[in-house]
């Protein structure tokens, strides 16, 4: 039961890197055929699966498995139901849905894939590259070998580089937490423990989190590592996570249109200004990404990474239900606002973040984001974030206001409010600006673990 | 002041007849406030209503134990006014379900209908409430005047160039001029003499008497005290832990009634562990949670959390068995965490006499800090709350609160960093 730290090598490259360099990404869903050409396939992906040890330059090739997948590939019913509850039910069972907001048109019988009628994927294949020429190439070399094994595409969606930013604007990716033992971060608050983000290891509350485990007699090569936790079964978990997968389309011209009426002048004419500030405030940061805890009145692009505050036992100057600091409340919640312990209860709800943006953000094609996240536990960190903190209109004491970006908003449309002297702003009507198409849990085995997968 | 008091009524079934109550619950569920059986929003002063069925079980000795009716009830006033306002809501209507317990009357009348469920009825070991002395009616009132506040602010932005004081007047004055919020001029709870008084004996004059008792007799307390570490600890020791995963079909049945709004309820049932040791333990220490909940805790805060609107502690079947039940706001899961994060203390003292509890030190520690095992426990534990009712199902703790200083903040003069801050309130 050693804290020893994580094993790079074994762990997939997307946890530890958000490939940045590599700026045009695709990401395919497949349903196996056979499956032994299954086993094959991903025996033959093994070895080009880029691992946490360095970040790659020019390609990367990271896979993840369903539940439909890693039954296909022959796990046992006894193993599988020592995966966790929400990856084993998915996105789409009746709760699930009042958690993630996922009702009205976000609903997932009307999602372009994952839905319940949808056929089930069983793999996500995430290839990432430098430019158009690498993508095309890398696109090419792996649908010939999911074809050569019996592998169908039933979705797959290439990304756009807009530059570290997302559809609506604004820089994107500049919080992230940072995995202690691998990554450094300038923030102690962001220093969070290996076993949220990996399995296998000990989390924010000293505890080895459920992790698939494997009876040694069905590993009998001993490819897999012993349980950490001393149980005697192999750890068919370690150095893997849980990944989740959205794709969530953006209404932009929907979204500045509201942040436009809201703030026409006296006249009645459009006003620039504070046009951009409502916009500011909704999101948490302006569009260069300097944050409204630090530059509460006016964009200030010298701080466009600034990420080392916190909001303070006052409240600050950043509206409480704007978008970044719902998803990321740093020191703002009880125990004791303002305080390490707000903060060491907020960092066992810390994601990995790993998006990317889709579609032109020129014309009326549908865009948005390809939300993806890492967390050991889906229940604790996604789930927790995107109902408690994301769609609740009552986070922090507020009574009415839903993510204003994100929310499924009443019919009546959702409340905005800005708190302000000598009294709150307050915005009402808001429509839905994102529209969930599509969306899955994935598990993203250890490399050790895809080579056992494979048989 | 009216205090808030818990109603616990516990029923056995007719044998065979479980199918048919859960049957029925189901179909109150979809409608407690105005159904024909209990019409929980029809009686007075009920801030939540609970109906459960539990069912048939074998207890640790293994002797069977009846399939039992639950009726739970978090009231203004006392007792015998709100048991009685309930079976006024219900009627005849009442029959319908109570036919199906042991014992219940052929021809129930109103006063027999009282009688059976007032010699049902079991006191709470331990009873939360959020706020002591906020009525079901305050809560309600006072969330119209923070709308109608609201409303008339954004319906005046020249109040905008005024200073706060000026801008809390005219708020003041908009109040006094609408008759259906004339109430709101005069503050909610007036904190009498004898209120004082008995503050000051329960937190002052009790806790004094007991330590002077405690170091009087040093030695005898120190060594019962070291009497009940060790035994403890051999208890610990040795008591078994329950690692499993509560079962897929059980976790969708708890699902389906749950995160409708902002509230949820929780309704969770275990035995005791076995011997005079643990069921002493569970009652000196549901004796304290109480003493904290209504002399320490008895304001909008418990230890750090403030989602809980109402819990108790209820001993079940002549204290071999516990049931705690309590309304709350978020997810189960938050709910949980904040158990873990916050009153991991408090949640390990009480719940460790429970069979299967994670393993604790020194009765405080450790114990729910082991996550998974511990929210594997409480899921595994809970049961079904087929009805529940609540009075104000928009409004989550904080929202109440925040309500009630609103309305707090009408009175009295203010200096113009007070009427900022009570601005701030909106």
């Amino acid at each position: 039961m050693t804290a020893s730290a994580p094993e790079l090598a074994d762990v997939q490259g997307v946890v530890t890197f958000g490939y940045r360099d590599l700026g045009l990404a695709r990401l395919a869903l497949l349903r196996a055929g056979d499956p032994a050409r299954f086993r094959a396939w991903l025996a033959a992906l093994a070895p080009q699966v880029t691992t946490a040890e360095a970040n790659p330059t020019s390609t990367a090739v990271n896979v993840a498995l369903t539940p439909s997948g890693l039954r296909r590939l022959g796990v046992a019913d006894d193993v599988m139901a020592t995966f966790s509850d929400e990856f084993l039910a998915g996105m789409t069972t009746e709760h699930r849905r009042l958690v993630l907001g996922d009702v009205d048109e976000s609903a997932p019988e009307r999602w372009a894939w994952g839905g319940p009628s949808d056929p089930a994927p069983d793999a996500l294949l995430m290839l990432y590259a430098l430019d158009r020429a690498g993508r095309n190439a890398l696109v090419e070399a792996q649908s010939a070998a999911s074809r050569a094994h019996d592998l169908t595409e039933v979705w797959a969606m290439d990304t756009v580089d807009l530059g570290r930013r997302e559809h609506f604007g604004f820089r994107d990716g500049i919080s992230q937490p940072a995995i202690e033992g691998v990554q450094r971060s300038p923030r102690p608050d962001d220093v969070v423990k290996a076993g949220e983000f990996l399995l296998g290891y000990r989390n924010e509350y000293g505890q080895i989190t459920d992790r698939p485990l494997v009876p040694a007699d069905r590993d009998p090569g001993g490819a897999l590592p012993a349980d950490a936790a001393g149980s005697g079964l192999r750890d068919l978990g370690r150095n893997g996570t849980y990944l989740v997968l959205r794709q969530l389309a953006q209404d932009v011209p929907g979204f500045w249109r509201f942040a436009e009426r809201a703030t026409l002048d006296p006249e009645g004419q459009p006003d620039e200004a504070a046009r951009e500030r409502l916009g500011a405030r909704m999101v948490g940061r302006w569009r260069s990404g300097a944050p409204l805890a630090l530059a509460p009145e006016a964009d200030d692009p010298a701080l466009a990474e600034a990420n080392d505050f916190r909001y303070g036992a006052a409240g600050g100057r950043c509206p409480i239900g704007a978008h970044v600091r719902r998803a990321n409340p740093r020191d703002s919640l009880d125990p004791r606002p303002g305080s390490d312990a707000s903060v060491a209860v907020g960092r066992r709800h810390r994601l990995i973040r790993r998006g990317r943006p889709y579609g032109s953000p020129n014309g009326s094609d549908e865009r948005g984001l390809l939300f993806m996240c890492v967390c050991a536990s889906i229940a604790r960190q996604f789930e927790f974030i995107q109902h408690t903190w994301i769609n609740s209109p009552k986070f922090d004491g507020l009574y009415d206001d839903g993510d204003p970006l994100l929310a499924p908003h009443r019919p009546s449309g959702g409340t905005f409010t800005v708190q302000a002297e000598p009294f709150r702003w307050r915005y009402q009507g808001l429509p839905r600006f994102v529209t969930v198409r599509g969306g899955a849990y994935l598990f993203l085995p250890g490399l050790r673990a895809l080579r056992y997968l494979a048989g | 002041m009216t205090p808030q008091v818990g109603l616990s009524v516990v029923c056995p079934l007719l044998p065979g007849h479980l199918d048919q109550v859960r049957a029925l619950l189901n179909d109150i569920g979809a409608r407690p406030a105005d159904n024909e059986v209990l019409p929980f929003g029809r009686a007075s002063g009920v801030h939540f209503g609970r109906l459960l069925v539990l069912d048939e079980a074998t207890d640790l000795g293994g002797r069977p134990l009846p399939a039992q009716l639950l009726l739970m009830a978090d009231l203004d006033g006392t007792l015998d006014a709100g048991l009685a306002g309930l079976v006024e809501a219900g009627g005849a209507g009442l029959d319908a379900l109570l036919g199906h317990c042991e014992d219940y009357p052929a021809d129930a009348s109103a006063a027999s209908r009282l009688a059976f469920l007032r010699a049902r009825s079991i006191a709470s070991d331990a009873f939360y409430t959020n706020t002591i002395g906020r009525t079901v009616g305050q809560v309600r009132d006072e969330a119209r005047l923070r709308d109608e506040i609201e409303a008339h602010l954004d319906g005046c932005p020249e109040l905008r160039a005024l200073p706060p004081r000026e801008i809390r007047d005219a708020i003041r004055e908009h109040v006094r001029t609408r008759p259906d919020l004339a109430w709101a001029t005069e503050p909610a709870v007036e904190r009498d003499l004898g209120w004082r008084l008995r503050r000051l004996v329960w937190l002052g004059a009790l806790p004094l008497l007991v330590l002077v008792v405690a170091v009087a007799l040093l030695p005898l307390t120190l060594a019962a005290l070291a009497a009940f570490v060790i035994v403890l600890r051999l208890h610990e020791l040795r008591d078994p832990v329950t690692r499993d995963r509560p079962a897929p079909e059980h976790l969708l049945e708890l699902a389906a009634i749950e995160d409708h709004g902002p509230q949820n309820q929780f309704s969770a049932v275990g035995f005791v562990k076995p011997g005079l040791f643990r069921r002493y333990t569970a009652r000196l220490v549901l004796f304290l949670t109480d003493y904290g909940a209504r002399h320490l805790f008895a304001h909008a805060n418990l230890a750090g959390v403030k989602t809980i609107h109402f819990a108790r502690w209820v001993a079940l079947d002549g204290r071999r068995r516990m049931i705690f039940a309590s309304s709350y706001d978020g997810s189960v899961e938050s709910y949980m965490d904040d158990f873990i994060d916050k009153v991991w203390w408090g949640l390990n003292a009480t719940f460790s006499n429970g069979m299967g509890y994670p393993r604790t030190d020194f009765l405080l520690f450790h114990g729910s800090r082991d996550e998974l095992t511990f929210k594997h426990f409480l899921r595994a534990h809970q049961v079904p709350t087929q009805v529940w009712y609540s009075a104000y199902d928009r409004l989550t703790c904080l929202n109440v609160e925040r309500n009630a200083r609103v309305r707090e903040g009408l009175h009295g003069s203010m200096g113009a960093a007070e009427a900022a801050r009570w601005l701030a309130l909106l």
